[in-house]
């Protein structure tokens, strides 16, 4: 299980020309909110989707929960099986297999050796991490290209790739950062399929994504993020019966639309 | 820290280095392919060289020499000695024009005479830039010194003089009680150095900037990060992975060399009788050493190279910030060379600098395990420090993920540029390792050329590097420097502030003479070069000019950066370390780390630099009157000089100091933020 209690992440932005004019103010930075007091909780067994526009602060929410950034404020709570919380920053690591469209792999390796490499480093013995790798590379069907160097393959092997590193040391809880973006459908299709997958066999699984269908088919719960803050936390289901609407597109519309009348309320 | 996760992840480092063609290049080819050509090259030329010249012919010509057949009689005597060929043009009148000969070279060189009180005086006429010209004329030198020994010989036989006692009344001969172990070593003491020092940090640059920034650039530093592993732990493992590459890189450089010197040692003695003898094997504990040096130098140079790179986003940029490093590498790595400068207390403790030194010694046969231990000892501790500094940065997460503020603007075209940016921390570290490299090497020889002059321009050459950096980037020359008009109020606030800062120095001084007691005297130099100045001179040399260039540099450019980039204290802090730093002198250090920083608050609280040149010029011309009416100071205000003051007094003067100090920047703050409120008001901004 992992779960967010007030996560925060605050960022100085740099504050342009024209803004300065408009403002008269002579700072030239100022701090803002990327993620503001986000509290979400995934049990195993479950997919959380996390939907938003670009710059909603997803990449920031999920790099804090994968234990990348710290938190300005607010804590993660990421908890074994019995129920215990792992604190250790090193052992919550291994807890999480987290994957984004900035964690690249080392074009130099061949993704057996990469596989190899990563065992070691995870502390699994040869044998295991042996046993492991050739299991990773049945189920990902990577058998063809398991020897070649990474730099030579394709964007959707690559990606297949990337999934495996998360796979070695069996995480309990995978944290995927837009991972079907700039995918074929047949790559992509594989990737979500994998989830299910994972899900069933009682894994923990927070991922975000910017299309709307995909999150509504997959996920068992969806936490909307708009402008750092969440804006709803439901079942799919749930969520269209409450906005009166067919798809999460409009969902997500509506919430928006909802939202900056209530700030707009606030502000008068 | 886990060892199995370091062992891992050295693994992978080593592995990922390996597999990267620049780095194989670097490390392999050059030593092992490049350096064997060069030197097979060179040594084919000068060969070439040397036999063509051996086997040329000279012309010589005689324009209006009367006794011409009695010289090229004599010449053709002496000339069989030489190993050169000579062909001897008599004067014709037809083409009697011998500047176009010369130009021609239908004659090498020639020679004119003139006749004046029975002395003859001969001309030899040549083009030094012409290789057979210089030559002939060369030779043309020796042969009519040997004329003038025969004529002189022959006179005082003609006068029945004994020739001994008359040309040779004392003789001297050299006697070299050198060993030919002692006489090679001094030779390899002076490149060695230089020759490990470049090539450990050729070997340790590439990896570093590939593990750095290049795992930003191919994107890997956050899946890095997704490791269970610590920051300590990832560090140690690249630091060691560059270590060991950068140590390979120099034992094959080495090798390489040493391959190459063999080859040239056996074919110059198979050839000739007087080869020198001398026994190899006495080489070995400073081969030994050297090694060792190696090693921990390998070390140091990876750390220094990370820390570098770290901050850079790709490898282009990372190998912009490398090349000042490799400068300054370079440089210091002559040290050894220099006359007169030994390893000590203090140059153990300078990096690169007893590297270079150390190894001189080493094949001087100098061996001082006490100094040995202390340099191995100070390099691995720089290292460690920077091992630690790094991990610290890994923490930082605007540097992991931000789009670094680092840029150096410098590398951009200037028509590409932004009107009225500000510089990055790269552009300040680019100038100020400029002005460094131009007050280490030029400042001094400016000065000793040319005095207080010299100091005129050392400062005007810092201005200008300072202002031309500023207009090329189009930077915003009004925030950057704060040349804004003065509050005339604020001029006088600063003396206040300069009167407190002075009491602080003469405090902190006070306090470091009783550690370094010997430091007073270094002033004499510079007190020997006032003697003589009119006192205008000294104080537009000494107080004027480093007031206004100094403050330009190091409250407007450098301080006017960092306030944007970091926090008020740390931006003071940074300019006070900078400012001290540049001083070059470990007792000042303090004393002018701290004005340093009160100027860099000053600029901050009275939004002028003009202030800041207030402040700076008094300051400096307290210090020019003080030397220069010494002697009337001690009589009339003795507090100034006394060698002891007691604790009581000591802690008075801080007092007053940090009063003096607070009570300027409160008037500064009273009047100075009305005025700006007014003015924005005034101007709408």
């Amino acid at each position: 299980m992992i779960k967010s209690e007030g996560l925060s992440k605050i960022f100085v932005k740099k504050i342009s020309e024209e803004e300065k004019k408009k403002e008269k103010k002579k700072r030239t930075s100022r701090e803002f909110y990327a993620v503001n007091h986000v509290d979400l909780q995934a049990n195993s067994g479950e997919i959380l989707g996390i939907l938003g526009p670009n710059g909603a602060g997803k990449t920031t929410l999920l790099r804090m929960m994968g234990n990348l950034m710290q938190p300005t404020e607010g804590n993660v709570i990421i908890t074994d099986q019995d129920g215990t919380a792992v604190l250790d920053m090193v052992e919550r690591k291994k807890r999480v297999g987290y994957l984004s469209g900035n964690t690249k792999l080392y074009h130099r390796f061949s993704v057996r050796e990469m596989l190899f490499m990563l065992g070691e480093i995870y502390g699994l013995t040869k044998e295991e991490t042996s046993n492991r790798a050739e299991e990773i590379i049945r189920i990902l069907s990577m058998e063809e290209f398991a020897d070649n160097r990474i730099e030579v393959l394709s964007t959707g092997q690559t990606q297949r790739a990337n999934i495996a590193r998360c796979l070695i040391h069996e995480p309990e809880i995978y944290i995927f950062d837009e991972p079907t973006l700039g995918l074929d459908i047949i790559s992509s299709d594989a990737i979500l399929q994998f989830m299910k997958q994972e899900k069933e066999r009682g894994k923990t699984i927070l991922y975000s994504t910017h299309y709307m269908e995909e999150a509504q088919y997959l996920c068992d719960r969806i936490v909307m993020l708009y402008e750092g803050s969440v804006i709803a936390d439901d079942t799919p289901k749930h969520l269209m019966e409450q906005t009166g609407t067919d798809n999460l597109r409009d969902t997500f519309h509506v919430l928006v639309a909802s939202k900056t009348k209530e700030e707009e309320a606030a502000h008068e | 820290m886990n060892k199995e996760i370091v062992k891992a992840l050295y693994k992978k480092e080593i592995t990922d280095i390996l597999r990267d063609k620049k780095t194989i290049l670097m490390m392999i080819v050059v030593p092992l392919v490049l350096y064997p050509l060069i030197f097979l090259g060179s040594f084919l030329l000068a060969s070439s060289m040397a036999t063509a010249s051996t086997h040329n012919t000279y012309r010589i010509g005689f324009d209006n020499i009367e006794n011409s057949a009695e010289l090229s009689a004599f010449f053709n005597r002496v000339g069989a000695e030489y190993e050169y060929d000579f062909a001897y043009i008599t004067p014709d009148l037809e083409n009697s024009d011998w500047e176009t000969a010369l130009a021609e070279e239908t004659v090498h060189a020639y020679l004119s005479a003139t006749e004046e009180d029975g002395v003859v005086h001969y001309e030899i006429v040549y083009i030094s830039s012409v290789a057979d010209s210089a030559t002939a004329a060369s030779m043309l030198e020796d042969m009519l010194k040997e004329y003038r020994e025969e004529l002189r010989k022959n006179n005082l036989a003609a006068n029945d003089l004994d020739e001994n006692i008359f040309l040779y009344p004392i003789t001297y001969e050299y006697e070299d009680r050198a060993s030919n172990e002692e006489t090679v070593g001094s030779l390899f003491g002076a490149i060695l150095p230089f020759l490990l020092i470049s090539s450990v940090l050729m070997g340790a640059m590439y990896p570093a900037i590939d593990i750095t920034a290049g795992e930003k650039e191919r994107g890997t530093l956050e899946t890095l990060l997704t490791l269970p592993v610590k920051n300590m732990e990832l560090i140690t493992a690249k630091f060691l992975a560059t270590s060991t590459i950068a140590t390979a890189a120099a034992f094959l450089n080495v090798l390489s060399m040493g391959a190459m010197g063999a080859f040239f040692y056996g074919s110059i003695t198979a050839g000739s009788e007087t080869a020198v003898e001398f026994n190899v094997w006495s080489y070995l504990p400073a081969v030994g050493i050297m090694l060792l040096c190696a090693i921990v130098f390998a070390m140091f140079s990876s750390a220094v190279c990370l820390c570098v790179c770290i901050f850079a986003k790709s490898f282009k940029e990372a190998q912009n910030y490398t090349t000042p490093i490799m400068l300054v590498f370079m440089f210091a790595g002559m040290a050894g060379m220099i006359p007169g400068v030994a390893l000590n207390e203090v140059t153990a403790f300078i990096p690169v600098v007893n590297i270079s030194i150390l190894i001189t010694n080493l094949f001087q046969f100098k061996f001082e395990t006490g100094m040995i231990s202390l340099v191995l000892f100070t390099n691995i501790a720089y290292s460690i420090l920077a091992v630690w500094f790094m991990t610290k940065i890994f923490d930082c997460e605007d540097i992991l993920f931000g789009d670094g503020s680092m840029n150096i603007r410098l590398i951009e075209k200037r028509s590409d540029m932004k009107e009225k940016q500000l510089p990055g921390i790269g552009d300040v570290l680019l100038l100020f390792s400029v002005l460094l490299l131009v007050l280490l090497m030029l400042g001094s020889v400016l000065i000793l050329k040319w005095g207080l002059w010299g100091l005129v321009a050392e400062q005007a050459i810092i201005l200008f590097c300072t202002l031309f950096y500023a207009w090329y980037i189009k930077a915003d020359f009004k925030r950057l420097f704060q040349a804004h008009r003065v509050n005339v109020l604020h001029l006088l606030f600063a003396v206040i502030v300069w009167a407190g800062t002075y009491l602080l120095m003469m405090v902190l001084s006070a306090i470091l003479a009783t550690f370094f007691p010997e430091s007073a005297e270094a002033a004499d130099s510079i007190s020997a070069m006032l003697e003589n100045a009119p006192i205008w001179l000294i104080v537009f040399a000494m107080a004027f000019m480093p007031a206004l260039c100094e403050e330009f540099a190091f409250r407007g450019f450098l301080f006017g950066t960092l306030k944007e980039k970091y926090r008020i204290p740390v931006a003071i802090l940074w300019t006070g370390i900078i400012f001290g730093l540049f001083h070059m002198n470990l007792i000042k250090f303090f004393a002018v780390g701290l004005l340093g920083a009160v100027l860099a608050y000053t600029a901050y609280r009275s939004k002028s630099i003009w202030t800041c040149v207030m402040i700076h010029f008094v300051n400096n011309l307290s210090a020019c009157l003080l030397t220069v009416y010494g002697s009337w100071f001690e009589n009339h205000l003795p507090v100034l000089f006394s060698e002891q003051i007691g604790v009581a007094a000591l802690l008075g003067l801080l007092l007053a100091g940090i009063l003096l100090i607070l009570f300027g920047f409160f008037l500064m703050k009273k009047v100075g933020g009305e005025k700006t409120a007014e003015r924005e008001a005034k101007t709408g901004i």
